[in-house]
């Protein structure tokens, strides 16, 4: 799920800690914002957008923590607005629905775990990209 | 190095496909955990439909002893006895079991009934008094009994004033106070409007299969709503059930096309006597 390589240029101290702070800033709001999963993403791409025009290597890791945000945001929300129908509407608590929530709660924690690594291993030195999220944050992010 | 991580066009668009194919299968995974989560009774594993379960016994027969203290009960079986057939009519014909519906007759002028939590059915003698004919008690009895069926009464009850209270109400930790206004709620007050047409509707299928034509109880919906500008503070049961006029004509597209006795309901002898009985 994780792929570890080096970077093809050597990024610089300040570089490795903003592009681990990318990391921390998703880790910061979900701690924050769990019933609201548009927080995360918000603050995610406020802190995308202060570092748009960084080097690559930050660049580059803003974009895949923004993707890493915004691929679980339709589970989250299917989950959000479910629990809301159940307090508000007819709608009751089932098996499906503990099921899903259960399986949210375990793919969120998974990008958790997920995301500590990745600022950990980010601030050391090391590139990181994640299944899916990496490849398109290749597509996207260019090296001017 | 730049190269390195640009793309040519065969390059990206094997990139886009690995990109999606990673994609899929994660959706799929995601899918699969949930299929196999949603295998396991999660209701019955933490107990959630017992805990409700006993909560409504207890709610409910807590709301039973609170309104029997407050109000006479009428135990004649001139009275009791007619009503009681005519839910036991119902009941048989819709396969709802008649033995944990709980009949209890108020002597009281409101044009008034409601359903109590575990299947309390409260009927108040002033609304006996303003169905004009047997089918229009029919229809109401009916619409009480769609409330219980659809689980209403114990939805509104959670939503409205919240589980844990609830359950501090069934563990005898309740505050009187709130007791005593959450039942004066369920009886004063309508479900929302979704719920209450979901009621009137279920209630013109109980009549159908029953045999009875679900027309009078319509035109009960709709005399009433007009009496009720005249009579504002005697009709709960249409002053608590808004837009009846709207409500007797959803009635009444919901039955057009459906095989019912057309003509009105012969009111049987016992009717009259209950009738007679209840002034």
């Amino acid at each position: 799920m994780i792929t570890t390589s080096d970077f093809h240029y050597q990024p610089s101290e300040h570089e490795l800690e903003k592009a681990s702070n990318s990391y921390l800033m998703s880790l910061i709001a979900i701690m924050g914002g769990l019933p609201l999963p548009i927080i995360n993403l918000i603050a995610t791409f406020v802190f995308y957008l202060g570092n748009r025009k960084g080097t690559y290597f930050v660049r580059w890791h803003c974009i895949q923590a923004l993707f890493s945000q915004l691929f679980l945001l339709p589970f989250n929300s299917v989950g959000f607005w479910w629990t809301i129908s159940i307090i508000f509407t007819p709608e009751t608590i089932t098996s499906n629905y503990i099921a899903y929530m259960i399986t949210i709660f375990i793919f969120n924690l998974i990008e958790f775990i997920g995301t500590i690594y990745t600022a950990v291993v980010t601030r050391k030195g090391q590139h990181i990209e994640w299944w899916v999220i990496g490849g398109l944050t290749n597509l996207i992010c260019k090296d001017k | 190095m730049v190269g390195h991580w640009r793309f040519n066009e065969p390059n990206l668009q094997r990139q886009m496909k690995k990109i999606l194919l990673e994609l899929l299968l994660s959706v799929l995974l995601i899918a699969a955990v949930w299929f196999g989560l949603s295998r396991v009774d999660w209701m019955k594993l933490f107990d959630i439909e017992q805990a409700t379960q006993n909560t409504e016994e207890k709610v409910g027969d807590l709301f039973w002893k609170l309104l029997k203290s407050s109000e006479t009960e009428i135990s004649s079986d001139s009275i009791v006895a007619p009503v009681d057939s005519m839910l036991t009519r119902i009941c048989t014909a819709n396969s709802i079991n008649r033995k944990k519906v709980k009949l209890h007759l108020l002597r009281k002028d409101e044009i008034n009934a409601f359903a109590l939590p575990n299947n309390h059915l409260v009927i108040y003698s002033g609304l006996i008094a303003a169905c004009e004919n047997e089918a229009e008690l029919y229809g109401v009895i009916g619409h009480e009994l769609a409330h219980m069926e659809k689980n209403h009464v114990m939805n509104k009850l959670i939503k409205e004033v919240g589980l844990s209270v609830l359950i501090s109400m069934s563990t005898g930790n309740g505050n009187a106070e709130v007791i005593k206004e959450t039942l004066k709620h369920l009886s004063s007050t309508a479900y929302d409007r979704s719920l209450e047409t979901e009621a009137d509707l279920t209630a013109a299928d109980y009549l159908i299969n029953a045999g009875i034509n679900p027309e009078p109880f319509a035109n009960f919906l709709y005399r009433l709503a007009d009496e009720t500008k005249n009579l504002p503070n005697q009709i709960y049961w249409i002053s608590t059930h808004p837009e009846s006029k709207e409500r007797a004509e959803k009635i009444i597209e919901q039955i057009k096309g459906k095989d019912f006795p057309k003509a009105d309901l012969k009111d049987s002898l016992r009717f009259e006597v209950l009738k007679e009985s209840i002034k």
